[in-house]
C-alpha cells in the first residue's frame, strides 16, 4: 500500500472555469479524504465532468486551487506532471488505442513512461487484467471485444500507472445495459480493496451501495453534498429532489 | 519527314536507361516531401501563432505552380551562394512543392484520430512525443495511406518537370537524343509511352499496397 | 536594376496568356469530365472498358511529357496545332479526367432511391440523368471543381516551356535580362498565389 499522507487525497478550493463567456465552474470546493468513495452526480451541464476532467488535468481552470495529496495541480497541468500522476481516469467512450492490443495498450505507458521492461511491464498488466477479469483477452485487439470488456480494459489501463486516485467520467454510460453490471462490479471490487474514488455517473443503485459521499451538482456549483443514506432519503435542496424524482420515475 | 519506328526503337535503350534515375527523384522527393509536410503539420499545430503562418505558407506552396517552385530554386540558390547539382535542386524543388499538399494530408488523417485519443495518452502520462509517435501516428497513417499513394504516384508524374533545369531523367534524355539528331517526334512519344507504362505500373503497385496495408486493418 | 513595380508589370503581361490557356482549358477539360464521367457511370463491360481506358490515359500520363509528345509529334503526321492549343487542349483534358472521376463518383454516390423514384414515376433514363442525377451531383461536386480550377490555372506554367509568353515565361525572360533572380521569382511566385 502507499503511504498514507496526512492532508485529504484531492482538495479543491474555490475552483472556477470558463469556457470563453459560459461559467462551467463557479466555485467549486470540495475535499475528498484518502480511501473515500465520491459520486458526483447532476443533469448535464452540470459542470461535474469539466471537474474531474481539471482534477486530472485534461482542462485548464481559471481561478482556484487543486491539491492532490500535497502537490498543487498548476492551471497548465501540463507542468505538473507529478501531481497528475496521482490520478488514473477512466472515460465515457473508453479511449482505448485500437491499433494496439489489450496487453500493449496497458503496457504503453509503463514502457514509455516508466521505462520499465518489457517483461515487468506485461507482468503489470497481466495482474491488473485478472483483476478486472479478462486475462483471456489479453491478445486481442480493442475491436474484438464487447464495450464492458473494453471498459474493464480501460480501468485495467488506467490502474497499471498504480494511481492514488481513481476518477470515472460516466463509465458505464456509452454501454449496452447488459454490460452496465460487469463494469459496476469491477469498480465495487476496487472501492472494497481502499481506493480513492471519484465517480461522475447516473448509477444510482452503486451510488447507494458504494459511495461514502454523493455530491450532487447543478449549473457549475455544487448545491448539496451528504451520505447516501440521508440524500436519497431526505434531499434538502428541491433541484436535488427534482433530479432524483426524474432519476427514479 | 515521317515518323520512322526504326528510329524510334533505336531510341529505347538511351531512354530506359535513365529510369532508375527517375525513380531514384521520385523516391527521395516523396521522403522529403513528406517528412517535410509532417514538420509543416506538427510546427502549425504547436500554437496560435505558428498555426497562422503555417497555414499562410501552406496554402502559398499549393496555390504556385511547381514549375515557378524550380525554376525558383534553381535561379535563386546560387545567387546565395548556395550551389547544388541540378538532381538535387530538382528533388528539394519537388519536395517543397508536394510538402504543401501532404501537410494537408497529415492535417486531415490527424484529424480524423478521435479526440479522445490524445486525451486518454495525456491521462496516461504520455508526453508529446511519445503521444505521437506510439498513439497519433500509428492510427494517422491508416488515415492517410490512400491520398499519400496518390500524391507519389503525382510526384512521379512531376519528375519530367525537372528537364526544364536540365536534370537528366526521361524527358531529359529523350531530348538529348532530339537535339542530337534533330528528330523530336520519335524520343519524345518513347518518353511519352514508357513513361505512362511506368506511370500505370507504379498506380498499380501503390493500390496493391494500399489493399494489403487496409486488409491487416481488418484483423 | 528594375524596380519591383517594373518587375511585376514585365511577369503580369505573361498574364493574359495564363489567362487564355486556362479559359481554353475549361473548353476541353468541362465537357470532357461531363461526358466521359457520365459515360463511365451508365456502360458497362467492353464499353466501360474503352472508357476508362481513355481518361486513364488522360490522368495517368504525365502532363509535360504530352504536351511535348503532340507539340512535336502531331506536326510529323500532318496535324499542326498553335502552342497554345496543344497547351490547353493537354492541360484541360488532363485536368478533365480527373474531374470525370468526381462526376462519376458524385452520380455513384447518390441515393440508388433517387434514380428508381424518376424511373416509377415514368420518366426515360435520359430524363432521370439530367433532372434527377445531374443537378444532384454536380451541386456536390462544386468544392472538387473550385479546386481543379485552380490545378488548371497552375497548370498553365508548363506553356512556358513551349514559348507561349505565359507569366512563368515572362518571368524566365525578364531574369535573363536582368539578373534579379530573387526579385523576379519570388515576385512570379507571388503572382501566381494572388492569381
Amino acid at each position: 500500500m502507499q503511504e498514507h499522507s496526512l492532508a485529504p487525497a484531492i482538495d479543491i478550493a474555490a475552483l472556477n472555469k470558463w469556457y470563453g463567456t459560459f461559467h462551467v465552474l463557479k466555485n467549486v470546493d470540495l475535499v475528498v479524504g484518502t480511501g473515500s468513495r465520491i459520486v458526483i452526480c447532476g443533469p448535464s451541464g452540470s459542470g461535474k465532468s469539466s471537474l474531474i476532467r481539471c482534477v486530472n488535468g485534461l482542462e485548464k481552470y481559471e481561478s482556484g486551487t487543486i491539491r492532490l495529496a500535497d502537490t498543487p495541480l498548476e492551471m497548465d497541468a501540463a507542468k505538473s506532471s507529478a501531481a497528475r500522476r496521482q490520478t488514473g481516469m477512466v472515460f465515457q467512450s473508453f479511449n482505448l488505442f485500437p491499433h494496439l492490443t489489450v496487453l500493449a495498450n496497458c503496457t504503453l505507458s509503463l514502457r514509455r513512461v516508466q521505462k520499465k521492461s518489457r517483461g515487468a511491464a506485461s507482468e503489470i498488466a497481466m495482474h491488473f487484467l485478472e483483476k478486472v477479469k479478462i486475462p483471456e483477452q489479453a491478445n486481442k485487439y480493442p475491436a474484438e471485444l464487447s464495450g464492458g470488456q473494453q471498459q474493464r480494459v480501460a480501468i485495467a489501463r488506467a490502474l497499471c500507472l498504480n494511481p492514488r486516485i481513481m476518477l470515472f467520467d460516466e463509465p458505464t454510460s456509452a454501454l449496452d445495459p447488459e454490460m452496465v453490471k460487469e463494469v459496476l462490479d469491477v469498480m465495487t471490487s476496487l472501492a472494497r480493496d481502499g481506493m480513492t474514488m471519484v465517480c461522475v455517473t447516473h448509477e444510482m443503485h452503486f451510488a447507494r451501495e458504494v459511495a461514502d459521499r454523493i455530491v450532487f451538482m447543478d449549473q457549475g456549483s455544487i448545491v448539496e453534498q451528504s451520505d447516501p443514506a440521508s440524500f436519497f432519503a431526505a434531499p434538502t435542496h428541491a433541484r436535488t429532489r427534482a433530479f432524483l424524482s426524474n432519476l427514479l420515475h | 519527314m515521317g515518323f520512322e519506328i526504326g528510329f524510334a526503337i533505336a531510341t529505347i535503350p538511351t531512354i530506359l536507361s535513365v529510369v532508375g534515375t527517375t525513380l531514384i527523384i521520385t523516391a527521395l522527393s516523396c521522403a522529403g516531401a513528406a517528412g517535410l509536410g509532417f514538420a509543416f503539420e506538427m510546427i502549425r499545430r504547436s500554437g496560435w501563432t505558428a498555426d497562422y503562418v503555417m497555414r499562410f505558407v501552406i496554402d502559398f506552396i499549393r496555390a504556385t505552380p511547381v514549375l515557378g517552385w524550380l525554376y525558383f530554386m534553381y535561379f535563386v540558390l546560387p545567387f546565395y551562394g548556395v550551389r547544388l547539382p541540378t538532381t538535387a535542386v530538382g528533388i528539394l524543388g519537388l519536395s517543397v512543392y508536394y510538402s504543401g499538399y501532404l501537410a494537408e494530408v497529415f492535417r486531415a488523417g490527424i484529424d480524423a484520430v478521435a479526440k479522445g485519443q490524445q486525451e486518454a495518452a495525456r491521462a496516461l502520462g504520455l508526453g508529446r512525443v511519445d503521444a505521437v509517435v506510439f498513439v497519433i501516428a500509428p492510427q494517422m497513417l491508416r488515415n492517410i495511406a490512400a491520398p499519400m499513394g496518390n500524391y507519389f504516384v503525382s510526384i512521379l508524374k512531376a519528375t519530367p518537370y525537372l528537364a526544364a533545369i536540365a536534370v537528366p531523367e526521361m524527358l531529359g534524355s529523350a531530348f538529348d537524343i532530339a537535339s542530337d539528331t534533330y528528330r523530336y517526334a520519335e524520343p519524345l512519344t518513347v518518353a511519352g509511352v514508357m513513361f505512362l507504362l511506368l506511370a500505370l505500373a507504379v498506380t498499380g503497385g501503390v493500390k496493391q499496397l494500399e489493399r494489403k496495408l487496409l486488409k491487416a486493418d481488418r484483423r | 536594376m528594375m524596380s519591383i513595380f517594373q518587375i511585376w508589370l514585365g511577369i503580369l503581361q505573361g498574364l493574359h496568356v495564363t489567362a487564355l490557356v486556362t479559359l481554353y482549358g475549361l473548353l476541353f477539360a468541362v465537357p470532357f469530365a461531363l461526358l466521359f464521367g457520365i459515360a463511365q457511370h451508365l456502360t458497362t463491360g467492353l464499353a466501360r472498358f474503352a472508357v476508362t481506358a481513355v481518361i486513364e490515359f488522360w490522368r495517368s500520363s504525365s502532363v509535360i511529357i504530352l504536351l511535348f509528345v503532340f507539340y512535336y509529334a502531331l506536326p510529323v503526321f500532318g496535324i499542326e496545332l498553335s502552342a497554345m492549343t496543344v497547351g490547353a487542349m493537354v492541360i484541360g483534358l488532363n485536368i478533365g479526367g480527373y474531374a470525370s472521376q468526381s462526376v462519376r463518383a458524385g452520380l455513384q454516390a447518390l441515393d440508388k432511391g433517387q434514380s428508381e423514384a424518376g424511373s416509377a414515376l415514368g420518366l426515360t433514363r435520359a430524363q432521370v440523368l439530367f433532372m434527377i442525377e445531374l443537378p444532384q451531383a454536380l451541386t456536390a461536386m462544386a468544392p472538387t471543381f473550385i479546386n481543379q480550377l485552380i490545378q488548371l490555372v497552375k497548370g498553365t506554367a508548363i506553356v512556358s516551356l513551349v514559348t507561349l509568353t505565359d507569366m512563368t515565361f515572362r518571368a524566365k525572360e525578364l531574369a535573363q535580362i536582368e539578373y534579379d533572380p530573387v526579385a523576379i521569382y519570388t515576385s512570379l511566385l507571388l503572382a501566381y498565389f494572388v492569381v
